[in-house]
């Protein structure tokens, strides 16, 4: 009896060991199905935790090329205010890059504990960010990942690592270093310019990509027996040219898309136009571009609508506003130039119009069917331009005209949220790196608490003291009203 | 479901009329604003980051320490095969004690709402981040009562059993450490089991499926231990 009674117990906590053993295996099992079809969602107001779409697409293209990339990270310097922020900041990122790419193998290193790594990679700097692709390296230093922006109370750090491991990815991918030149000599925006209206900054953004921005003067050109667009030229951008091109140098500018050259051409309203442009069978009308949907509170800045480009898939998909400062019209030809494939790339909205002067009301132009001309108003258009057309000899021309030369400028870049991407994503549309073009995204910034030394008092007293301190009366009251019963 | 529902309600008026709840809740309260004010203090940041990783491990010795009373005493008391031979289920046991154990928590949590408020007023915290810290921190908490419930349905002595359900979740935090301890390679395999590591991404406005299982899972395997212990008086 006694042998059969244990018996049973024997077989039931058997049972239940393995039972037990069995669902603790089950839900393990489940937890690495999930580990390994991760679903992510940010909840965060500035979408800031996961990775711009930039850096995926980069991501995507070292997971291709399958060759391993090691990321090392070293932490800032122990004590210093801004350490935690740099460190966390940091961390984040490398984490981020871990989960988002099979080929990219990352590492936070402490500095100050792990002097064998730093020594080995030969870094003697803190906050360092050491990005591998078998031989090939590039280390980003603290002043390009962190900025420090404003003054006073106002000022904060931002972070910009991600953009410059973005542009390290580029730059370790292959060899896709690209020039792109910006004719000068006729007033033209010019790269070397840092204010509002020089083109700096812009370098800056195409440099993400490994692209370097140079000036190209026909008249000062000494490195050529005779004038040229140079054999290195991915592409050629014409930005607001003051005074009109000469004829000998359009020349040399349509021989450059004879050999499937491309050409970004940038005016703005009342700026000469490049005759050029005709034989592309682009016309810009007089006037400029207004509509009821603005930019607050500018009368001049009409809300661009994407149209299906390859240029502002993205940014149409992300819903990324690109701002544009006053714009002139930009129109195909009719009929349409064979040869010619032109797409609209920007225009307004259906209440745009052509302005052409008249009246103004509270500072902002009217529609007057009689003078202006109606809408939707294109601002910027882009060619393909074939052998059939005549003008090309070898493969096919890329041409991009821009009503809006602003939008190219240090002044507009961070106008709006999708400028930037609009920019680099014109530029790698020209240059053939389709498969590149992606939204980028701004710095994250931290979020920072304006506390001065009185306030410290009041917070630790509400934090510390006042919630404690009413639970533990409450606690006192029912453990009275219990004596008192 | 009703079954469920009067052990909840039975469980919740223990707890508020129980000096000890209000003096636990006391202390967790005490030591969220001590986090917050050294987290805001040292950084300077509108978040709720560095709370949240450290009230984590401040729940790992509280939760255990709050539970520890729900089995063990209902057998000191000789109470516990009352309901046990009563029409409610053992299923409808531990999930009504378990939901009990969690709406204290999330009682608790409410409480720290303004440590999010005095963030407002000194700052722009980002609002969906502080709600999926808080949501992290629920599921960390219930992870936790689940493993407090399964120590007290495993001993007879109260405060052993809240020890023991600090022991077993200490594994889960301590992995999350494991780089220290160990190398790199083994260090990343071991830490996608602390509980930290999961903690993470909420307290940067990220849901994560995996985070969310991990925590399902290790609720689901203590609530099933313990509805197993349960069971096993039947045969014992």
């Amino acid at each position: 009896m006694a042998m059969s009674q244990r018996k049973r117990r024997f077989a039931a906590g058997g049972n239940a060991i393995l039972v037990s053993a069995l669902v603790v295996v089950a839900a393990c099992v489940a937890y690495l199905i999930a580990d390994l079809n991760r679903v992510r969602v940010d909840l965060s107001a500035d979408q800031g935790s996961v990775l711009l779409s930039d850096t995926r697409t980069k991501l995507a293209m070292l997971d291709r090329a399958g060759s391993p990339v090691m990321i090392t990270a070293f932490s800032g310097q122990r004590g210093k205010k801004e350490s935690y922020f740099k460190d966390r900041a940091l961390l984040d990122l490398v984490e981020e890059l871990d989960f988002a790419s099979q080929v990219v193998e990352v590492h936070f290193v402490d500095l100050d504990k792990d002097r064998l790594t730093a020594e080995k990679l030969g870094v003697t700097d803190y906050s360092t960010v050491v990005v591998q692709r078998g031989e090939a390296r590039v280390d980003i230093k603290d002043r390009e990942l962190f900025r420090r922006v404003g003054s006073g109370a106002e000022r904060r750090l931002d972070f910009l690592g991600e953009q410059a491991v973005a542009r390290a990815f580029a730059q370790l991918t292959a060899d896709n270093h690209r020039v792109v030149y910006t004719l000068v000599g006729h007033g033209e925006l010019d790269p070397q310019t840092q204010d509002l209206g020089g083109l700096s900054e812009v370098a800056a953004v195409l440099e993400q990509d490994d692209y370097e921005l140079k000036r190209l003067d026909f008249v000062r050109q000494t490195d050529q027996p005779v004038p040229r667009v140079p054999d290195d030229a991915a592409a050629l951008a014409i930005l607001r040219p003051k005074v009109p091109i000469p004829p000998l140098e359009e020349d040399l500018i349509l021989a450059y898309l004879a050999g499937g050259g491309s050409v970004l051409i940038a005016v703005d309203p009342g700026t000469p136009v490049p005759s050029l442009l005709g034989r592309l069978g682009v016309v810009i009308p007089s006037g400029r571009v207004l509509d009821k949907l603005l930019v607050f509170p500018y009368p001049d800045r009409p809300v661009p609508r994407y149209k299906g480009h390859r240029i502002t898939k993205d940014l149409a998909d992300d819903s990324m506003v690109t701002v544009v400062s006053s714009a002139a019209p930009v129109q195909p030809s009719v009929p349409a130039r064979e040869g010619i494939r032109s797409s609209i790339v920007l225009e307004t909205s259906r209440d745009g119009w052509i302005d052409r002067g008249g009246e103004v009301k509270n500072g902002q132009g009217l529609f007057e069917p009689e003078i202006d001309g109606a809408g939707p108003a294109s601002m910027a258009i882009a060619l393909e331009v074939s052998s059939d057309s005549g003008l090309v000899k070898k493969g096919t021309a890329r041409v991009l005209v821009s009503g809006d030369a602003d939008l190219f400028t240090n002044g507009l870049l961070t106008e709006g949220p999708g400028n930037s991407s609009f920019v680099l994503n014109s530029f790698r549309w020209l240059v053939g790196d389709d498969d590149r073009i992606s939204v980028v995204g701004k710095p994250a910034s931290v979020r920072r608490l304006a506390i001065s030394a009185e306030d410290i008092d009041q917070i630790r007293w509400l934090a510390l003291g006042l919630g404690p301190i009413l639970v533990l009366l409450l606690g006192a009251g029912v453990w009275a009203a219990r004596r008192g019963r | 479901m009703r079954g469920i529902l009067t052990i909840w309600k039975k469980e919740l008026r223990v707890y508020a009329v129980n000096p000890t709840a209000y003096a636990f809740l006391a202390v967790f309260l005490f030591l969220s604003g001590l986090f917050f004010f050294l987290g805001i203090t040292l950084t300077g940041e509108a978040s709720l980051r560095v709370l949240a990783s450290n009230l984590a491990i401040a729940e790992l010795f509280i939760l255990p320490m709050l539970t520890m009373r729900h089995f063990a005493e209902e057998r000191r008391q000789g109470t516990l095969e009352m309901l046990l031979t009563s029409p409610l289920s053992p299923f409808s046991l531990v999930i009504g004690k378990w939901l009990a154990s969690l709406t204290l928590c999330a009682l608790m949590f409410l409480g720290t709402a303004i440590l999010p408020l005095i963030l407002a007023h000194y700052g722009d915290p980002d609002w969906g981040v502080v709600a999926t810290t808080y949501l992290g921190l629920l599921l960390v908490a219930g992870a936790f009562c689940a493993a407090g419930l399964f120590s007290s349905s495993l001993l007879d002595d109260q405060l052993a059993a809240g020890l023991l359900g600090i022991v077993m979740l200490l594994p889960f935090w301590l992995v999350s450490r494991a780089e220290a301890l160990v190398g790199d390679e083994l260090a990343e395999r071991v830490s996608a089991f602390g509980v930290l590591n999961h903690l993470e991404g909420f307290g940067r406005g990220i849901v994560d499926s995996a985070d969310v299982t991990y925590f399902a899972a290790l609720t689901f395997c203590f609530l099933f231990l313990t509805f197993r212990a349960l069971e096993s008086r039947r045969w014992r």
